[in-house]
């Protein structure tokens, strides 16, 4: 099944690309997807202990399991004010 | 409790957002605060700063905010929270929040610790302009 990833503020910049596709099998967790995420994208794979990770609008733990053409987020600590 | 949140790149006029005030005569504090752009960070000097707002998430996370603060403090009548994105330069307001209620001590917890939970969870991000 098909997942899309967004990146925001400067993991755009590290990534490269502002969104990404992954096809991967069903079951697949945010945690395995993070996986993926650092396999594809190296710049990233250092970050990954501040990374948020939101589904749609809200935030998931690692062991969320996606849904076919969830939108997830990944992103670093926020800073509004 | 009534509320209000707007998330936009226009300038924040404190004036016209304080005209626009609705209190019940069951108001005795009205706590407004403003975030400006200090013209420094880590002691370098800076222009501004952009703002990047996940606008979707962002608002979503900021109303299950209002609900949990109608929770914690339901004597609360009303809260309007303005946040800005994209270029704020030095000296401008970022943030404006106005928190009503009876008595002040719950606009001044309930402010706090809205701002201290936006700082938390809403996904809007900083980027510092050097001046």
């Amino acid at each position: 099944m098909i997942v899309n990833v967004q990146f925001w503020s400067f993991f755009k910049e590290l990534a490269g690309c502002d969104r990404s596709s992954f096809n991967v099998s069903p079951g697949t967790t945010v945690g395995q997807l993070q996986d993926l995420i650092a396999a594809r994208f190296p710049k990233l794979s250092g970050l990954r202990g501040s990374t948020l990770v939101a589904v749609g609008v809200d935030y998931q733990p690692a062991h969320h399991v996606l849904s076919e053409n969830d939108l997830i987020s990944i992103f670093p600590p926020v800073q509004g004010g | 409790m009534r509320r209000q949140l707007s998330i936009g790149s226009e300038l924040i006029d404190e004036a016209v957002l304080i005209a626009r005030r609705d209190a019940s005569h069951g108001i005795g504090a009205a706590l407004c605060f403003s975030g400006l752009v200090r013209g420094s960070e880590d002691s370098v000097q800076i222009g501004g700063i952009e703002y990047e707002a996940f606008s979707e998430m962002a608002t979503h996370q900021f109303h299950r905010l209002f609900d949990e603060l109608e929770r914690r403090w339901p004597m609360i009548e009303s809260v309007r929270l303005v946040h800005r994105v994209g270029w704020v330069p030095v000296g401008e307001s970022s943030l404006w929040l106005e928190v009503l209620s009876p008595h002040r001590a719950e606009s001044f917890a309930a402010g706090q610790w809205l701002i201290d939970e936006m700082k938390r969870v809403v996904p809007i991000w900083k980027r510092i302009q050097k001046g």
